[in-house]
């Protein structure tokens, strides 16, 4: 059968109707805003709640409006990131918890039963921070099917230029060490994807393991002798400020140094989220733009994409740069995060960590890498609470003696499950909810 | 007057003691639908591996690509991407597509040697990366229409039956907008109605858009039809070259394809 005998399916690749979710999308938020703003900030005035409250009900009505489809899609259209009304819904949806959530967990709102609440501020500027590199690396070995175990090297090398440039030289400037790291990365990174030109698979994943250890040993033999035994401190004097051209903002006062830290949860927070969805954009964008194509055609068939005029060794090694120049900032970052990295902050677990965060979220997709990394950091808050709470697991004191061993056994049953019956992930079921609460909700129309 | 595209001469590959293709010599004219038949293993895709840059030839050999208006080219000391980028084009035999990405993505890899978009400008999505991206959709979309692909769009190309693939490849070519395109076996595997489509835009292309067509084809009743010019191959030698009409009645080419009388 050929296509033009199949006007369903003509139809459907380039028609849209706004979804039901789409359409009161709008109100649910008007509801939602000042009554989350309103219980959830104390250290705010009236004026403050009111003046965000107005600024994301009019972002949201403009994007509404903005890409409500009238008709067939022009090619503009089309290109978009979010093309179909569930993809704006659910877009939208995602912005909006990023920009409430901090404000949520700021608050002293106590779940019932314990739940931890309070240590998920933590949790969650983790998952932003391995979002970005978890993202980066799924970009090299899931999307342009360069197998690579380098990546915790790059992050490593991340706090080294950290550690040099926003440490040493500047006494804490991050902003500075970001970009820098980013061409460290870009470069190292290149050198690093060398073997990719001669090797594919498994033998890759072997010359980009001893990467690691290469890395490793600057550390020990270089970095020991300058920052101390026990590693580089990012914490402190070191710490980073916030921008003097930011501190009208609300809620920003100097400490009794009269020093404008970035510290605690919350205003780390407003630092790694718009990072991370910047970067995560930027790693999106190059997937759909000419030398994004061109990873997935090498990926796919080398000799076809040379016979293209793709030119393969190149793009190889622009894959391998891209990807480490972000796990390089995603390094930086936690770093001055965290506040101290030594030589075991980069052990061969952290490679297995990444390399299980791609596989439960769901290979080659960057919207895998977020749940992975979700995933990862929830699943031990969420068995401690378990364990601390739930009746029928607090009996079984063989699951209370070994709590982390479990949560690697966990971890890797899961790796296991996943492989077998769901090979695009957490991303993958992710996906087929989304149909299936598009197809009921279709269903119930009249 | 002869006004050749390519010429190739004294072409031999070898595969450790096979010789796939045995100092095989011979040219295109430009703007002809040229046809290289031989029965199985004869040595055509080889050949076309060879100009095409997959396969290094013996040392002596000369591959000449004389594109329009331009300096000809010694294309064996090009890399496949770089003879791409000259303007020689070419599908495979068993499909070079990307079966994971859908048709879209299939048909504006054909557009990478026309885009300049960098690394950097595509991450950040800036004004002129849009620019381009549009372009070069709307060179895609000509190609869509001719081969009506409309339906397949957002399909992965694994999804779709074999002649649409066969189609989307050559669409890919086509939005290359090469000067010499190379086709492998186009029409294998195909059902008579899909045959007859694929020669109406294999015409389309060479009229249209200005294209030499190198074609490679099994089906002898195809060739006759459609070819200005043919070149016989059997066991890595060529056997016959020639007009379709002297092609049919030559004995050598008989006896190639069904065979000649052994006593017993």
């Amino acid at each position: 059968m050929t296509a033009t005998e199949n006007p369903a399916t003509q139809q459907a690749s380039n028609t849209y109707r706004p979804s039901t979710l789409q359409r009161f999308l709008p109100f649910v938020i008007a509801a939602v805003v000042p009554f989350i703003l309103g219980a959830t900030t104390n250290d705010l005035n009236f004026w403050w709640k009111a003046a965000i409250t107005v600024a994301i009900l009019a972002l949201v009505a403009r994007l509404a409006w903005r890409w409500t489809p009238r008709g067939e899609l022009t090619h503009r259209e089309d290109m978009r990131l979010w093309r179909t009304p569930s993809d704006r819904s659910w877009a939208a949806l995602t912005m909006f918890g990023l920009l409430v959530l901090p404000f949520i967990l700021a608050s002293d709102f106590t779940p019932p039963m314990d739940f931890p609440w309070a240590t998920w501020f933590a949790v969650v500027n983790l998952v932003l921070i391995f979002a970005m590199g978890a993202a980066a690396f799924n970009l090299l070995v899931g999307y342009s099917g360069q197998i690579s175990l380098a990546h915790v090297a790059f992050l490593a090398l991340g706090s080294i230029v950290g550690g040099i440039v926003g440490v040493q030289w500047s006494g804490g400037n991050m902003w500075l060490a970001l970009p820098a790291a980013a061409l460290a990365g870009a470069v190292v990174g290149a050198i690093s994807g060398l073997p990719a030109l001669r090797l594919k698979h498994l033998y890759l994943l072997l010359a980009t393991f001893g990467f690691h250890f290469v890395m490793m040993l600057v550390w020990r033999e270089y970095l020991q002798e300058y920052f101390g035994f026990v590693g580089i401190r990012f914490k402190g004097v070191n710490s980073p400020r916030i921008a003097s051209w930011l501190h009208w903002l609300p809620g920003i006062d100097p400490d009794e140094n009269g020093e404008f830290i970035i510290t605690g949860q919350f205003r780390w927070y407003w630092v790694l989220m718009p990072i991370t969805v910047l970067s995560i954009l930027f790693m999106v964008n190059v997937i759909r733009t000419r030398e994004g194509r061109a990873f997935a055609a090498v990926r796919d068939r080398d000799v076809s994409a040379s016979l293209l005029g793709i030119n393969v060794a190149r793009s190889k090694l622009m894959a391998f740069a891209l990807s480490s120049a972000v796990v390089a900032m995603s390094g930086v970052l936690a770093s001055f995060y965290i506040g101290s990295r030594g030589e075991d902050s980069f052990n061969v677990q952290t490679v297995l960590n990444y390399a299980i965060i791609i596989v439960v979220g769901g290979f080659s997709s960057i919207q895998g890498a977020i749940f992975g990394s979700a995933f990862f950091w929830f699943l031990p808050e969420w068995f401690k609470w378990a364990r601390e709470e739930l009746w029928f697991v607090r009996d079984i004191d063989f699951l209370s003696d070994y709590p982390s061993e479990i949560d690697l056994a966990i971890k890797g049953f899961l790796v296991v499950i996943i492989l077998m019956f769901k090979p695009d992930g957490l991303a993958g079921l992710w996906r087929d909810f989304k149909n299936w609460l598009g197809r009921s909700l279709a269903r119930r129309k009249p | 007057m002869s006004d050749p595209i390519l010429s190739f001469d004294d072409l031999t590959v070898q595969f450790g003691g096979v010789r796939a293709c045995d100092s095989i010599s011979g040219s295109v004219e430009r703007g002809s639908l040229f046809a290289l038949i031989g029965p199985n293993g004869a040595g055509k895709t080889t050949l076309v591996n060879a100009v095409s840059g997959v396969y290094k030839p013996l040392p002596g050999a000369q591959v000449q690509f004389h594109p329009g208006g331009k300096p000809s080219k010694d294309l064996l000391s090009y890399r496949p991407y770089q003879i791409a980028r000259l303007g020689v084009a070419r599908t495979f035999q068993n499909l070079g597509l990307f079966m994971g990405e859908n048709v879209l993505t299939n048909l504006l890899l054909g557009r990478y040697i026309h885009e300049h978009t960098r690394l950097i400008e595509g991450g950040l999505f800036t004004r002129r990366a849009v620019k381009r991206e549009l372009a070069a959709r709307a060179a895609i979309e000509r190609v869509v229409d001719l081969l009506d692909l409309g339906a397949f769009r957002r399909e992965p190309v694994g999804d779709l039956p074999y002649g649409v693939q066969k189609r989307v490849e050559f669409g890919r070519v086509l939005a290359m907008e090469p000067e010499l395109l190379m086709l492998d076996e186009p029409m294998a595997g195909m059902s008579v109605d899909e045959k007859q489509d694929m020669i109406r835009y294999i015409y389309s292309a060479q009229d249209e858009l200005d294209m030499t067509v190198f074609l490679i084809e099994h089906d002898m009743g195809v060739v006759m039809s459609i070819a200005d010019h043919v070149m016989v191959l059997d066991f890595g030698q060529k056997i016959a070259e020639g007009t379709p009409a002297e092609m049919q009645r030559d004995e050598r080419v008989i006896a190639a394809y069904l065979g000649t009388e052994v006593e017993v």
